[in-house]
């Protein structure tokens, strides 16, 4: 198991080498973010403190597992790489807070804290991303994910345009009954706000994100 | 598995020599474009390829109606190269951390050409070194500076009908 993160989380970093990601904006700067996945639906709120940090409040609920987190997080953008036509990052993230089960007769709480790893590199074209975490939650639980992310933008928009990408997930979750997930998705992006719809094909769940940046 | 996360982390950020080589090199390309913005070559040794392209690749101000109403205005007009412009997120933060302060009298980014466009309230209203600054703030990193009536002849030279 230890093995296979390890060549995931290398296989990130290989992604970025030659190269960006979002969790960390301008300093000053708030962003709202929603996602919902096969299994887990959350709600992050972050402040950027400076070009390197931001700071946030995260709650998420693991449809799966039966546990709702809630707690702040952190994330430190380790490294950024320029170029030309293109742009790379790798962000370490952190989290602290309180994991509740949630269900049908559940009454276990816990302290929990989670690490991971993002990595995207990203043209006006092209997009690839990968990202791990690790939750743990004592007595509640814990949730591992990896996943990778391939895009492709087929047309070039400029500035105020409507971005469109079209993107591919594969999730790596190895404490559920379908481990590997695949769920093709859209990216339409247009100033502010980030919106992605998208389709599991594994479990049949649907894929909603949704960012704005103030 | 925390063990290797961890590891990511440190692995991700303990390249600390070749961040500051890449900082180092892009410092120059600044150092080289400011002084194409004043129309000098400082250097006796021969211009590498980054700094031939930056001081032969013609720059020009990308136009909007605020950028347009703003040199009526009288203000200075300010392309800025930046590296890393690959998205609408990009654009956003630099139109944010620029428009905040009072001596820009118009920002716009364009995708297309990879460039901040500023029209400063008066000639010399932010000097090189600030632009800079405030471009790295938003995240990204300086490629040229190019300032004054240059960054317009491309819009305003005459029809040759």
């Amino acid at each position: 198991m230890m093995r296979c993160c390890i060549g995931l989380a290398a296989l990130g970093l290989v992604f970025a080498q030659p190269c960006f990601a979002r969790p960390v904006s301008y300093p000053g700067g708030w962003t709202v973010i929603e996602e919902t996945d096969r299994q887990v639906t959350s709600l992050w709120v972050h402040y950027t403190l400076t070009p390197k940090w931001s700071l946030g409040l995260r709650s998420e609920w693991d449809r799966q597992q039966d546990y709702l987190f809630s707690g702040a997080q952190v994330t430190y953008l380790a490294r950024r790489w320029f170029g030309e036509n293109y742009q790379a990052n790798v962000y370490g993230i952190g989290g602290i807070g309180f994991a509740n089960a949630v269900g049908e007769g559940a009454s276990q709480s816990n302290a929990a804290g989670f690490v991971g790893v993002l990595a995207d590199w990203e043209t006006r074209r092209w997009f690839a991303s990968y990202r791990t975490r690790y939750l743990e939650a004592g007595r509640v639980g814990d949730n591992i994910l990896q996943s990778l992310r391939l895009g492709f933008a087929p047309y070039e928009g400029d500035t105020g345009d409507l971005h469109t990408w079209l993107m591919i997930e594969l999730d790596h979750r190895p404490r559920n009954d379908d481990k590997l997930g695949i769920t093709p998705l859209v990216r339409l992006l247009k100033g502010a706000a980030l919106l992605e719809l998208g389709w599991s094909l594994t479990d049949n769940e649907p894929l909603l994100n949704f960012t704005y940046r103030f | 598995m925390i063990r290797s996360l961890v590891y990511c982390i440190v692995f991700a950020t303990g390249n600390v020599s070749f961040a500051s080589l890449a900082e180092e090199h892009t410092n120059h390309e600044v150092r080289a474009n400011h002084a194409h913005a004043s129309h000098r070559q400082s250097s006796s040794a021969p211009p590498d390829l980054d700094q031939r392209e930056a001081l032969e690749t013609p720059v020009y101000l990308s136009r909007t109606p605020k950028i347009d109403t703003a040199l009526e205005s009288g203000g200075e007009p300010v392309v800025v190269k930046v590296l890393g412009v690959v998205c609408e997120f990009c654009a956003k933060a630099m139109n944010r951390t620029f428009g905040r302060r009072e001596e820009i009298a118009a920002v716009h980014v364009d995708l297309d050409s990879k460039t901040l466009n500023l029209v400063l309230k008066w000639k010399g209203a932010m000097d090189d070194a600030e632009i800079d600054r405030l471009v790295a703030r938003s995240g990204y990193k300086t490629r040229s500076i190019h300032r004054g009536s240059v960054v317009l002849e491309g819009r305003h030279a005459p029809d040759p009908a």
